[in-house]
């Protein structure tokens, strides 16, 4: 099962990740993100969400393995 | 942004507001704002495959500018991840270059601003543009506003969908949102014609600035004494850790919605479509599949990015991909070829809406990233389902001889999209 890693310090709030992955993100009042339910959505999904993280707040892992690109 | 004027001619006064803004020397920055190019995507690849970083002027079909001996020499980047490098630094690359382009415009926005002023500031305003908020405008919106303007052909069997769709909604969705009187329309749309115009006319644009600054004080004044359900009254109302918008702030903030936030949708709808016609195959499988309309306008967005040039300037020397840049230098990214490069994409000049590789910067990247992202996302979905559940049998259209293509180099969109159809 994937696992959502967030960089809080790093999220600016631009909503892009609940836009791609639903279930999976969430903004809270503050407009920071919040993880919701990762099995919701399908993994792919969640690489989307974590590549299209306009500051790289978003890591997805197998274990120890990180499986999103990351963004450069 | 850069708000340059790439349109060509501007005979006619639709025409004009095609143009975007150009309140700079054209010359200081030629190679961004030369108008009528077609296909710069060779041109970025033949640069890219030599560095994809550049030094000094750039000849992109027409020209090199002459450089200003007293700064440091630009750079132009066309690489992705170089790109994303310099969007994601926002300590060394700023957006205080946007300072002379738009502040005289516009006013201090959050555009031109470096963090932390740029979060506080942001914050005030992003949440009404997040998606949940958004929701609401949907059908009893946007969907409204797309189908009354399909009324206005749908029996004719034959259409410009530049002049008749995509040109006029993302001005109305605005004014709705913001909760203007319909009877202000008329004036508020000649406003934002002439003020995204001022390149092609300095005086008549700076003049509907300071109109439709004293329009909005109006407005406010009236929003202030009574809230209705709209922008703005959140924005007079809004409070972040006991910081208010002044109303100088609000009337910048609002200025700066009609280019950010209509001219690129209106150009961006237009992409779509085009990518869309010009790929029958693709445009029945998101007739058949509405709900691969959102992949379809991301791909779009890759393939024709409609704002196509930012602007960040290097506030110490730095390297990038091993290119020294001078500290003070102004860096162009051109995102249309960020969004083709060779080392990212498969087959980068192909439009695809099914390709695994969807990343793109079409919307920016960073701190700066495109605010209105989940706005523009959701009025070309309904937009785009209003065409396809009333029109079949869509196809270009042209005239003898008509060349129907997307042009210019910081801004792109066709110029017209003539189509035929079969009401349904
Ligand atoms: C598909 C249509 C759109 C495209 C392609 C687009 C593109 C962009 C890009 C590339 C930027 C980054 C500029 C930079 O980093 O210098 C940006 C910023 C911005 N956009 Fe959009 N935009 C679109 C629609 C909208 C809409 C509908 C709105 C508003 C309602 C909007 C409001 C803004 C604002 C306020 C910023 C400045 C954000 C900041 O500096 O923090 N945009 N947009
Ligand atoms: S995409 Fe990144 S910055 Fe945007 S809300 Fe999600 S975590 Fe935060």
């Amino acid at each position: 099962m994937a696992e959502i890693r967030i960089d809080l310090e790093k999220c600016m709030g631009s909503g892009n990740c609940s836009y791609w992955a639903p279930g999976s993100f969430d903004l809270d009042d503050d407009g920071k993100v919040l993880v919701r339910d990762p099995a919701t959505d399908e993994e792919s999904r969640l690489v989307m969400a974590a590549e299209g993280c306009p500051v790289g707040a978003i890591s997805i892992w197998h274990g120890e393995r990180r499986i999103d690109q990351g963004a450069p | 942004m850069a708000f340059e004027s790439l349109g060509g001619n501007d005979m006619a006064a639709q025409r004009e507001a095609i143009n975007g803004i150009l309140p700079f020397d054209p010359n200081e920055l030629k190679d961004t704002v030369s108008g009528n190019i077609v296909n710069p995507y060779p041109r970025y690849e033949e640069l890219r495959r030599e560095s994809p970083v550049h030094v000094g002027a750039v000849d992109f079909g027409e020209g090199a500018s002459d450089l200003n001996p007293d700064v440091p020499l630009p750079i132009t980047v066309v690489g992705f991840d170089e790109t994303v490098a310099v969007l994601r630094d926002n300590g060394l690359y700023s957006s205080c270059v946007y300072e002379i382009v738009t502040e005289a415009v516009m006013g201090r926005t959050i555009l031109q601003m470096d963090e932390p002023e740029h979060r506080e500031h942001r914050a005030l305003v992003s949440p009404t543009f997040r998606s949940k908020v958004l929701a609401r405008w949907e059908e009893e919106l946007v969907r409204g506003i797309v189908d009354d303007l399909i009324d206005s052909f749908i029996d004719k069997g034959h259409v410009d969908l530049v002049q008749a769709i995509t040109f006029n909604f993302p001005v109305q969705v605005i004014a709705r949102i913001l909760g203007l009187p319909q009877q202000d329309y008329p004036s508020f749309q000649r406003w934002a014609i002439e003020l995204n115009s001022v390149a092609a006319n300095w005086e008549r644009g700076m003049a509907a600035s300071a109109a439709l600054r004293d329009y909005f004080a109006a407005v406010l004044d009236e929003r202030r004494k009574n809230p209705a359900d709209d922008l703005i009254s959140e924005l007079v109302h809004v409070e972040l850790d006991g910081q208010r918008l002044d109303d100088e702030e609000i009337y910048s903030f609002l200025r700066l919605l009609l280019p950010a936030g209509v001219e690129t949708t209106y150009r961006a709808s237009g992409n779509l479509l085009f990518g869309l016609l010009t790929h029958p195959d693709q445009l029945n499988a998101v007739r058949e599949d509405r709900s691969l309309i959102p992949q379809a306008f991301e791909e779009s967005l890759r393939w024709e990015p409609p704002v196509a040039v930012v602007l960040r300037r290097a506030m110490e020397s730095t390297e990038l991909a091993g290119v020294p840049i001078e500290g003070g230098a102004d860096v162009a990214l051109m995102l249309g070829g960020a969004n083709r490069d060779h080392r990212k994409y498969e087959n980068p000049d192909e439009f695809n809406i099914f390709r695994k590789e969807r990343q793109h910067v079409g919307f920016g990247f960073g701190v700066h990233v495109c605010m209105g992202m989940h706005l523009a996302r959701m009025e070309t979905r309904i937009a785009l389902e209003a065409i396809l559940d009333r029109l079949d049998d869509l196809k270009l259209d042209p005239a003898p001889g008509q060349d129907i293509r997307i042009e210019g180099l910081a801004f792109r969109s066709p110029v017209s999209l003539p189509v035929s159809f079969t009401a349904r």
